[in-house]
């Protein structure tokens, strides 16, 4: 279609102003108000990414980083939609995990750091915790509020065609919350970016949490400029695909929501 | 199933009992509906005639009282007694096609998707809706998901009816179209129909009996007429206007004042 065609053309002119725009203001300042270890200009950036893109190095990082968020999202996602489902099913098991979410949900992976270092030691699984605990938490708490804002109406309906309790629940309850669950799986798929630097404080030999926190001892502000970048355009072009995979395929779980 | 009379007998049903929003809704309520039989309840809002038909249903118990089909009680949801709820957007299920809407009693109940596909067709068509099959529920009009409920509650052949408002939350013209709809289905099926409407003019050109319940709490069946007359009706027809006017009379009773502006 023309107009979307023209929504997109638009959309993404007005990106590139932003952030050219954006660029020239860090231009600005790291030329005339900063002392250059302190505030590396774009293009030292831009000259120290092109060397790591060329060396490899940048990949080998961005690889490690992704399959470690991967892997902890991926069994938070699962976990998460289980647990939640549990919660928001059966009264008193919601009643009883209600608190305790709450209490969690403020305690941040960063906090959790040297418990998973004690309880997993300084590998990997160590790593793949701090992941998983930021998303499994919010997973919990949107399919839990998924399935138990089913309306009452759609259950009665079930019912009365027949449904067992357990068609209800695969049937109907399940699909109900796929709107809150996609939801939540895109908002803890931030949270995870955010987790890789925590997660990889820990004795980590590599990614991109590995490479800012290992600049910071070499003063190389440029590669951790580098390193947030990276991780910026990452989550950002992540975000954008998901998104667009839910707009493609979900479409049906999400379009009635906006009719509610 | 084989029975001839679905009897209300002497029904109670207080909400969240012992608590301060505690309310009586139905006190000795009795009604009996016969066989094939179009009955209309017709009351003010908020005087239990969606409780009635909940408890009708299987949805809920009542604290005292029976509601039976001749002698076996109903104590739980069935396929028998399907119902039409006025809030289509959350009665249909939104993440399934018009047609799988449909099949989705059939399936199940283990029927394979090949035969269930085949039935709901014949029952789209005959609500008029076997173009729009594969369209989603937020993609149908008011009007169409009325029809694509009442296709998922007729496909399983039920033997009541039951109709919360269905039609209530329709523009006048559809809903008029749908009412003329669904007298033509039930003179072709017979099933039993149980509607609720708080439309006067609706239940005298659809039901052949029509019960006026009294004003909540503690609400119970006031009266009932019987309106024997041939349908399609017209409001304008002396014998449906006269009826019109005695229904109406005895609903004013209930609101406590004139249903005609002064």
């Amino acid at each position: 279609m023309p107009t979307n065609l023209h929504n997109i053309l638009r959309h993404m002119a007005i990106a590139t102003v932003s952030i050219t725009f954006a660029i020239f203001c860090w231009a600005l300042f790291a030329a005339n108000f900063a002392y250059p270890d302190l505030v590396p200009s774009p293009s030292d950036t831009f000259m120290t990414a092109t060397g790591m893109i060329r060396s490899g190095d940048l990949f080998v990082h961005v690889g490690v980083s992704l399959e470690r968020v991967l892997v902890g999202y991926l069994v938070g996602c699962i976990l998460g939609v289980l647990i939640g489902a549990l919660i928001g099913r059966i009264k008193i098991v919601g009643q009883f995990a209600e608190p305790l979410l709450q209490l969690m949900r403020p305690i941040s992976p960063v906090a959790l750091v040297p418990l998973s270092i004690i309880w997993f030691g300084i590998g990997d699984m160590s790593r793949y915790f701090i992941i998983f605990y930021g998303v499994v938490i919010i997973m919990i708490m949107n399919t839990a509020a998924g399935v138990s804002a089913t309306p009452n109406i759609r259950l009665n309906a079930a019912r009365c065609l027949g449904a067992s309790r357990q068609q209800i629940f695969r049937r109907i309850i399940i699909p109900s919350a796929v709107p809150y669950i996609l939801t939540g799986m895109r908002v803890s798929l931030g949270f995870a970016f955010m987790g890789i630097v925590a997660a990889e404080m820990i004795a980590a030999q590599s990614g991109i949490g590995y490479l800012i926190m290992q600049s910071r001892m070499l003063l190389r502000t440029d590669i951790m400029f580098v390193g947030l970048v990276t991780l910026g355009v990452l989550g950002a072009v992540i975000d954008g695909v998901f998104k667009l995979a839910i707009d493609r395929t979900m479409r049906r779980y999400m379009e009635y929501q906006v009719n509610i | 199933m084989s029975w001839d009379e679905l009897v209300v007998e002497n029904i109670s049903l207080t909400f969240n009992k012992g608590r301060a929003n505690e309310y009586r809704a139905l006190e000795n309520a009795t009604m009996k509906v016969r066989r094939g039989e179009f009955y209309c309840l017709l009351g003010p809002s908020g005087c239990g005639k969606s409780t009635i038909l909940n408890l009708i249903a299987g949805f809920a118990q009542p604290d005292s009282g029976v509601v039976r089909m001749d002698r076996q009680r109903i104590v739980d949801a069935g396929t028998e007694r399907v119902m039409v709820f006025q809030d289509a957007s959350s009665a249909l299920f939104p993440w399934l096609r018009t047609h799988q809407n449909v099949e989705f009693g059939l399936t199940v109940q283990g029927l394979s998707t090949a035969g269930a596909a085949k039935r709901a067709m014949s029952y789209l068509d005959l609500v008029g809706l076997k173009e729009h099959a594969h369209k989603f529920p937020y993609e149908l009009s008011g009007g169409m998901k009325q029809r694509c409920q009442l296709a998922r509650a007729l496909v399983l052949e039920p033997e009541i009816l039951l109709m919360d408002e269905p039609f209530a939350a329709l523009d006048a013209i559809s809903k008029r179209i749908m009412q003329k709809e669904l007298l033509r289905i039930w003179q072709q099926y017979r099933m039993t129909v149980v509607y609720i409407t708080h439309d006067v003019n609706e239940a005298v050109l659809l039901a052949q009996r029509v019960a006026v319940m009294c004003r909540g709490p503690g609400s119970t069946i006031k009266e009932e007429f019987e309106i024997d007359q041939s349908y399609p009706r017209r409001l304008t027809d002396g014998a449906v206007s006269k009826i019109l006017e005695q229904i109406e009379a005895s609903l004013e009773a209930e609101v406590g004042s004139s249903l005609y502006a002064d």
